[in-house]
């Protein structure tokens, strides 16, 4: 899923539980490192974040966004500390790593590229 | 780098991941909360799905499985404790099968595996002289030194030379004696139980004072364990010598040699008088050597520089050094040291054990299909609330692991047990515990791992898919035993007769009343000549002994182990191995050997040669051989002069029986060895011959051994062989056996309502007897036949091993497949019985 090589990421999908079409899966990892990007959130928060700024075309469902999560943490591309919400409940705030932010750049560079081949590919064929 | 970071996160995760997944849980709550404070629909929707989304989210750790496994082990516990009967038969029916494996694997592991508890025991090699078509395991003295000077991959060598017959003080027995070179205990480290033991500089030295160190048995035998025993002087050979010490209670020697007492090996000449087992004579000799490899030199590599001081050797002795001889070295830190001819026992004895073990599969693999066929209604309930076909194999499976687990240990305690009774009738080393190390519990693991995909895998699979109602599995499941039972019964058969055979079959010769008396006149430095005159003045005061009707000299002694020589030849196309003696001519009547044809040896003759029947009939098929010269293993010019009837003389496992015989000649007189022939029992002769040859010559101590007591020990391997092969044998056709009563009394369980509608409608007992019992006749067939087919197989290689097993033994495989079909037939009547006193209006009722 957060292959360091970008092949195709569309079609790398968990199997038992496939999301919504609109979200490739792929793709979340990249989002979520993104919006991590303009500082730390928690989960919920990077779930409004991305419906909002996709104009609500994309909706990030729990049954994607948490095991993303864990994966990222796994990964060490973030960290999480318990903080205070807005409703004043406890809750875990996601922090970039400097070693998250060195795969943002790779996966953008990546994403970029393919987005690129597959658009000549559409233009020409 | 952050691979690492990453698994060591991901292990971190394992060991929290109860208070993980509460942070996650309220996190995902929270996510819940707000989403609804949205008063976004969807979520509440999904609500039900809120315990299966957390799952997913958790199983990015990959720890998932170990909750789940223990969910399927806890479930599996709790099934095989509601059904304790089931349990226990499949445990103990599995605590056999493992267990005779773990018994079989400690033997191996502790002869060959384990490590001597001696010092650094990874370095110790044994060096034993080899060509291409000779071996010895013997060396002289002084190559030894040789190699011990000169070696630089070697940090020591070590020289050992066993005896028998040692005369202590007055004693009437012999006791036995290893010489050894002083460096031998210091290289092992072994620790003395009192006193020192021997040290190179001091018992080396020459002048040295004669020393002995006593073994602890003997030392507790003779001398009540006496204490202030260290300064005392005994008589060995009646040589003056001074106890120095006592070796440790559980010692750990160097092949396995277990003396009453040791000497130094540089002393021999003085212990046993004219001893010329020091002498710089030629590169065969008397001494077992042992080297040390020094540090970081590999066996390849001491081997390579051994061959080139063999070809220095070779320069000072031109003779003596064989063409291409070399040196080979084997792990000798062991009980004993691994030969290629032990290859083919171990893996045949591997076979027969895990041939149990496939039976005790079998069996279980029945019972289980049985038990899930009462499961039905369980795991239909489970699939019903949306258990997978995968999950539910899973839990079956893990049910089948537990139970193999539990065998495991069961048969890990069994195997414990056995090899304990085992060691104490076996005079096994004191070093040796039965206590299993690594290696026997991770082979008792593997072994139980290999029996859970054996028996678990094929009904798990069939119930995970609900398809246990065919018969097809559980009549394979049946022929399988089948055929591994009748393998082993015949096998068992097989070898019982060969043991008859060795036991009750004439060997060829008679051994009853013979007693053999080596006076061990070569050791004590006779010359030819010399020994000539004392075996001829032996022999004359010997027939002289009321009761010995004639007295016979051969070189090699009847069923005996020292100085046995072969020649290995190839004739017409086969390798035979032939024994040449070298005798007198009163030898065949001693031995009761008749001579089929030609005559016996003249008085002094020189090139005439008797060979053995067998070596007629291989030789010259179909011709006359007397007067024949080149006789196999002959010399030039020795012509062949009469027909020997067929032995056993050397080997009790030896079928061919070829043997060559010379006339003794002058030269062969050292080394001979005195046959005499009783009319009555020889039992009371040991004395009498003893006091001979002590007023011919008081120096001497004579071996007497009674042929009939090497006789017993020559044939008692077999024995005990057979012994254990049958009562495995028995094992597993009692295992096969109550496999068939299980399934036989399952199928008429289920059949109850069909065999009630038959009776009502008028079928005869028999004919319900037939209907019940078809299912089973072709898996005993196909059993049998398979069975049969595999013990000829096997037959063939049991040949190579032991004498006596035939290939096609009619009365071996009847009496087998009557014993199984017995049984088998047994174990199918009694529970199919319960189908013919069926209440025929009650079992209608019932259902």
């Amino acid at each position: 899923m957060f292959r360091h090589r970008y092949s195709m990421p569309m079609f790398d999908m968990p199997k038992d539980d496939m999301p919504k079409p609109g979200m490739p899966s792929g793709a979340l990892g990249l989002l979520i490192l993104r919006v991590l990007q303009s500082g730390p959130m928690h989960g919920y928060a990077i779930a409004q974040r991305i419906h909002v700024l996709s104009s609500e075309v994309l909706d990030v469902e729990e049954g994607s966004l948490y095991p993303a999560l864990q994966k990222i943490l796994l990964k060490g591309w973030a960290t999480a500390e318990w903080g205070i919400s807005e409703t004043n409940r406890k809750v875990r705030f996601y922090r970039l790593t400097p070693q998250g932010e060195r795969q943002l750049e790779n996966e953008l560079r990546d994403y970029d590229r393919v987005t690129q081949a597959i658009q000549s590919v559409l233009r020409t064929a | 780098m952050e691979k690492l970071m990453e698994i060591l996160r991901r292990l971190g995760y394992l060991f929290t991941r109860n208070s993980r997944r509460q942070e996650l849980e309220s996190e995902m709550d929270f996510h819940r909360e707000m989403s609804e404070r949205a008063g976004r629909p969807e979520v509440r929707r999904k609500f039900g799905n809120a315990e299966r989304l957390k799952e997913q989210a958790r199983e990015a750790w990959g720890w998932t499985w170990i909750d789940r496994l223990g969910q399927d082990l806890s479930y599996a516990a709790r099934t095989l404790r509601r059904s304790p009967g089931f349990s226990l038969t499949a445990i103990l029916v599995l605590a056999v099968g493992i267990g005779v494996n773990v018994t079989a694997f400690s033997l191996f592991n502790m002869m060959v595996l384990q490590f001597l508890p001696v010092r650094d025991p990874q370095s110790i090699v044994r060096l034993q002289r080899r060509s291409p078509d000779a071996s010895t395991n013997t060396i002289s003295y002084s190559s030894m030194i040789f190699y011990r000077d000169h070696a630089n991959s070697l940090s020591a060598v070590m020289g050992t030379m066993g005896t028998g017959g040692q005369r202590f003080e007055n004693d009437g027995q012999p006791v036995s004696a290893s010489f050894i070179t002083g460096n031998y205990f210091s290289e092992l480290g072994t620790r003395p139980a009192t006193g020192r033991l021997f040290d190179p500089a001091l018992d080396d030295a020459s002048g040295a004072p004669p020393v002995v160190v006593l073994s602890y048995a003997f030392w507790q035998r003779r001398f009540g364990g006496d204490p202030g025993i260290a300064g005392k002087v005994v008589h060995i050979n009646g040589k003056p010598a001074t106890v120095v010490g006592v070796t440790p209670y559980a010692l750990a020697s160097l092949g396995g040699a277990h003396p009453d007492l040791w000497l130094p090996l540089s002393q021999t000449p003085y212990f046993v008088e004219g001893s010329t087992a020091l002498a710089p004579t030629s590169s065969s000799g008397p001494v077992e050597m042992w080297g040390r490899l020094a540090p970081g030199v590999s066996a390849k590599a001491a081997e390579g520089e051994l061959r080139q001081l063999t070809d220095q050797l070779r320069k000072q002795y031109p003779k003596d050094v064989w063409e291409n001889e070399y040196i080979r070295s084997d792990p000798g830190g062991h009980d004993q040291i691994m030969q290629p001819d032990m290859v083919l026992v171990m893996s045949a004895i591997g076979g027969l054990v895990f041939l149990i073990l496939a039976v005790a599969c079998a069996n279980l693999g029945g019972l289980l299909l049985a038990r899930g066929v009462a499961r039905e209604h369980e795991i239909g309930i489970r699939v019903a609330i949306g258990a997978g076909r995968g999950r539910i194999f899973r839990q079956l499976f893990t049910e089948s692991l537990l139970l193999s687990t539990l065998g495991s240990v069961a048969g890990l305690i069994l195997g414990y047990v056995t090899l304990r009774i085992t060691m104490a009738n076996a005079n096994a080393p004191l070093w040796m515990t039965a206590t299993p190390d690594w290696r026997v519990i991770a082979f008792t693991f593997a072994v139980g791992l290999v029996a859970a995909a054996l028996f678990g895998f094929a009904p798990a699979w069939q119930i995970a898919r609900q398809r246990h109602r065919r018969t097809i599995v559980r009549q394979t499941l049946l022929a399988a035993q089948i055929a591994a039972s009748s393998l082993l019964l015949i096998v068992a058969g097989l070898l019982v007769r060969a043991a008859q055979h060795a036991l009750y079959a004439s060997p060829g010769f008679g051994y009853e009343q013979v007693v053999a008396v080596d006076l061990g006149q070569g050791s004590h430095g006779y010359k030819p000549a010399e020994a000539r005159s004392l075996l001829e003045q032996f022999r004359t005061r010997a027939q002289a002994i009321p009761g010995v009707t004639s007295v016979a000299l051969t070189s090699m002694q009847p069923l005996g182990h020292i100085r046995v020589s072969t020649i290995s030849n190839t004739i017409n196309g086969h390798l035979v191995r032939i024994f040449p003696f070298s005798v007198t001519p009163e030898f065949f009547s001693t031995m009761r050997v008749p001579l089929l044809r030609g005559r016996n040896f003249l008085p002094g003759e020189e090139h005439a040669v008797i060979i053995s029947d067998s070596l007629a009939r291989k030789q010259w098929p179909g011709e006359d051989p007397l007067g024949k010269q080149d006789a196999s293993g002959s010399g030039p010019g020795d012509v062949v002069v009469g027909i020997a009837a067929n032995a056993r003389l050397m080997d009790m496992e030896d079928g061919d029986t070829v043997q060559l015989y010379h006339a003794a000649k002058e030269a062969d007189m050292t080394d001979l060895t005195v046959l005499v022939r009783t009319a009555g029992s020889p039992d009371g002769l040991t004395p009498a011959l003893r006091a001979l040859s002590q007023s011919l010559d008081p120096k001497l101590f004579p071996e007497v051994r009674l042929l009939k007591g090497e006789f017993n020990s020559a044939t008692q391997s077999a024995a005990n062989i057979a012994a254990v092969i049958t009562a495995l044998g028995f094992v597993a056709v009692i295992l096969a056996g109550l496999g068939i009563l299980g399934l036989v009394a399952y199928s008429v369980s289920q059949r109850t309502r069909e065999i009630a509608i038959r009776l009502a409608l008028g079928a005869s007992r028999a004919q319900v007897l037939r209907a019940v019992l078809r299912q089973f006749s072709w898996p005993v067939l196909v059993g049998l036949a398979v069975g049969t087919g595999a013990a000829a197989f096997a037959s063939q290689i049991l040949r190579r091993l032991l004498y006596g097993v035939s290939n096609l033994d009619p009365l071996s495989y009847a009496s087998a497949i009557a014993v199984l079909l017995a049984i088998f037939a047994l174990a199918a009547l009694l529970p199919a019985r319960r189908a013919l006193r069926l209440d025929v209006a009650r079992a209608l009722h019932q259902e």
